[in-house]
């Protein structure tokens, strides 16, 4: 299953630390992310994405191993980010 | 009465708006903000590239209510995106009414509107699937004494209003433009037939020009709430000076009017918008409006003196003695059309004695 | 010309028949009433603040007023109007001042959108602003007016008005609320402090207003640049103590504060992240007020 952010240009990003403020401009919604849910976000703003290549580039940057628990990790973040309106299932 | 109150002047003529003193201003801006007309102001100097001329001072105000107006309209596109996505399985066209589809059809009158609720208007048939495709997406039934159920649903034209339960955005989903029991029966599937896609937004239709007019009509001029009378002319204004251009666009609205039986709102819209804001509307059509709309003469003087104090701001420096009662009646008038007087006698009673509610 | 120059007599008289223009930081008030505790809180409290006169332009059309009911023989009420409408139920007559000042902050909270406005209180010392917010009962409020009463500007007890167009804080400086203790803290921790006539029975208890200090006032055109954000937190005992707060917290804590941070859409993001990205972010609790100054007067403002 493919995902994509919501719309190329409706989020903005700001962080201090470890952490990110986003504000999404359609729903007029701010949330606070961590390092590995704005990771996702930027990856799926560059290029849709599937659940298995977004562990793939969250491994190094959460420094843990690629295999099925960050897979099954990264698709409840994912769920989550869609229950949150800030990305959405993809045709393509 | 006041001769031309200053937020009329500023509608009639915005160039008019070059020469005023900051006192002017001042009555100005008070008499628009109890019109709920402030953004709506700050759109047509926009629009006329008058704002710069504004002193600084009223400028602020006029920006104040532009902020909000600019988050109505992105609170609406955010609503009316997620209830595509909630009636995409229900595969029946939803057709945007009034304020949603002024925003979504991209017309000069959404610039500086506020929003309350979103209507739409379904086939009849489809009202438990709408309700339940809705339901399933997070909106949940308010009113749900029986009576009120029973209020919406038999006698009114639509669902009672449903409210998302994390957003509390509430929308209203109709089925017919007037109620059943009202004494005009446009019929909705003429307008059905009749409604234009939007560009970009499969399944969601809005109304063809001369019927979005003429729902704007029938829901001023049969309505109970002149709170924002000038608010809603200056809408039947704004449509027909945009639509006004297209070809066929005033025969066509004529007889579409008797098509659906509301020659008399067209008749009084034309009416009191050439009166009051001096619309632009083509003689013959007046005339022709006027044969097949107008009432006896005794009705429209009275009709005249009522909407005319009625459809003015509701602010100190506009009105005078009788206008608060003009009002008052224009809401049993208009309580009548819509429900036939015994009905009407019972729904009063029972909303005053019976199910009281904790405000 | 301040109000100082009228007497109370006249200043009654105004209020009765053509009301005042009052300026109170960037907004001008046209105030009307004929209640004598209003006039006397303000000729008490706002004695320093400039009389607009011939304004032609309000910001703000306001006045108090007794309805008109069988009630008033019996117990007398007071109504809050803006520009001829009630905006507010009734209260007693006696939390007729109370009222006003409650009403004007209505008035700036609800409107003014070129602002990002947080309820936080502003001061200011040696170029840089300290914006303290908080939900009520904090101690916010006594906080700010000692300060106040030791060398920090006041911009606001209540509003922190953050200029969306550069991120300049505008000072409103007026009459700061204390309650109930608050009240007798500040008056013993400062006796010269000048105070209105407390109101009891409010819906936040016994209230009083104290008067800004007069710089304050003069300053009053003069923007601020921020430098702190710091939540205050009063517990009795408590040593005092502020601890740094992620900013991404901070963020989403002043979000949370603020009157219009959703209505301003994007602009309320970008200006609350300038805002943030401008200051240092503290959580602070205390519960001596003197040990509560020498802290905040060692702080250092951020790099710039």
């Amino acid at each position: 299953m493919m995902w994509r952010v919501i719309s190329a240009h409706a989020l903005h990003f700001r962080s201090w630390d470890d952490e990110f403020v986003v504000y999404n401009s359609l729903s007029g919604d701010t949330h606070l992310l961590g390092a590995a849910a704005a990771h996702v976000l930027s990856e799926l703003q560059r290029t849709p994405a599937e659940a298995v290549t977004l562990a793939g580039s969250l491994a190094p940057v959460l420094q843990t191993s690629f295999d099925e628990e960050l897979v099954l990790e990264t698709e409840r973040l994912l769920a989550e980010l869609d229950r949150l309106a800030l990305i959405e299932r993809s045709r393509f | 009465m006041n001769s031309q109150p200053l937020v009329l002047r500023a509608f009639r003529q915005p160039g008019s708006l070059r020469s005023l003193s900051l006192e002017d201003w001042d009555l100005l801006l008070r008499q628009a903000r109890h019109a709920n007309l402030l953004a709506r102001l700050h759109a047509l100097l926009d629009e006329h590239g008058l704002l710069e001329q504004v002193p600084q001072q009223p400028r602020e105000h006029l920006e104040w209510s532009h902020a909000i107006a600019e988050r109505h309209t992105q609170a609406i596109r955010w609503e009316v995106g997620r209830i595509q996505k909630a009636m995409a399985e229900v595969g029946v066209p939803i057709i945007l009414l009034k304020g949603a589809a002024y925003v979504m059809a991209n017309l000069p009158l959404a610039q500086g509107r506020l929003f309350s609720d979103i209507d739409i208007m379904v086939p009849k048939e489809s009202l438990n699937a709408v309700e339940a495709a809705l339901m399933l997406h997070g909106w949940a039934a308010t009113h749900h004494d029986a009576y009120d159920q029973r209020y919406y649903r038999a006698w009114m034209h639509e669902l009672p209003p449903m409210r998302h339960v994390k957003r509390s955005t509430v929308i209203d989903v109709h089925h017919a433009i007037l109620p059943e029991t009202a004494s005009l029966h446009p019929d909705p599937a003429k307008l059905r037939a009749a409604a234009c896609a939007l560009d970009g937004h499969d399944g969601l239709r809005v109304f063809a020009p001369s019927d979005m007019v003429l729902h704007s009509a029938a829901h001023l001029f049969h309505d109970g709430e002149m709170e924002n009378g000038l608010r809603d002319l200056i809408d039947i204004h704004s449509l027909l000076c945009h639509f006004g251009g297209l070809p066929m666009f005033w025969p066509d609205i004529v007889e579409r009017a008797r098509e659906l039986e509301l020659t008399r709102p067209l008749f009084y819209a034309l009416r009191y918008a050439a009166l009051i804001l001096h619309t632009p509307i083509p003689a013959d059509i007046e005339e022709a409006a006027s044969r097949t709309g107008r009432p006896n003469r005794l009705m429209l003087a009275f009709m005249d003196s009522l909407f005319t104090r009625a459809l003015l701001p509701v602010h100190p420096s506009c009105s005078d003695g009788l206008s608060s009662s003009a009002r008052w009646m224009l809401y049993v008038r208009a309580n009548w059309l819509r429900m036939p007087p015994l009905l009407l006698a019972r729904h009063l009673f029972h909303k005053a004695f019976i199910s009281p509610k904790a405000e | 010309m301040n109000i100082s120059a009228l007497t109370l007599p006249e200043l009654g008289f105004r209020l009765k028949t053509a009301g005042i223009f009052l300026q109170t930081g960037s907004f001008v008030t046209h105030l009307r009433t004929s209640i004598a505790s209003v006039a006397e809180g303000i000729g008490l409290l706002y004695a320093d603040y400039p009389l607009v006169e011939q304004a032609g332009f309000a910001d703000f059309h306001v006045s108090l007023a007794c309805p008109r009911t069988l009630r008033r023989w019996f117990k007398p009420q007071v109504l809050f109007l803006f520009d001829g409408r009630p905006t507010f139920k009734p209260l007693p007559l006696d939390q007729a001042f109370p009222m006003l000042e409650w009403g004007l902050n209505w008035c700036v909270s609800s409107h003014a959108n070129r602002y990002l406005i947080i309820h936080a209180a502003v001061v200011e010392k040696g170029g840089h602003a300290a914006i303290l917010p908080a939900p009520p009962g904090s101690g916010k409020s006594t906080l700010c007016a000692a300060l106040v009463c030791r060398g920090w500007r006041l911009l606001s007890d209540e509003l922190a008005l953050v200029r969306v167009s550069d991120g300049r804080i505008i000072p409103l400086p007026r009459p700061i609320s204390l309650k109930n203790e608050s009240i007798d803290i500040i008056r013993h921790y400062e006796p010269d402090a000048v105070f209105g006539r407390k109101v009891s029975d409010t819906m936040k208890g016994t209230v009083a207003h104290m008067r800004a200090p007069a710089e304050s006032i003069v300053q009053a055109m003069e923007t601020a640049r921020p430098a702190w954000v710091i939540f205050p937190r009063y517990q009795a005992g408590a040593a005092t103590r502020l601890e740094a707060l992620p900013r991404s917290r901070a963020f989403m804590r002043v979000a949370d504060n603020a009157f219009n941070y959703s209505l301003l859409g994007v602009r309320g993001f970008e200006t609350l992240a300038g805002l943030i990205d401008a200051s240092l972010c503290y959580d602070f609790s205390y519960s001596v007020l003197d040990e509560a100054i020498e802290k905040f007067a060692a702080l250092k403002p951020p790099a710039p």
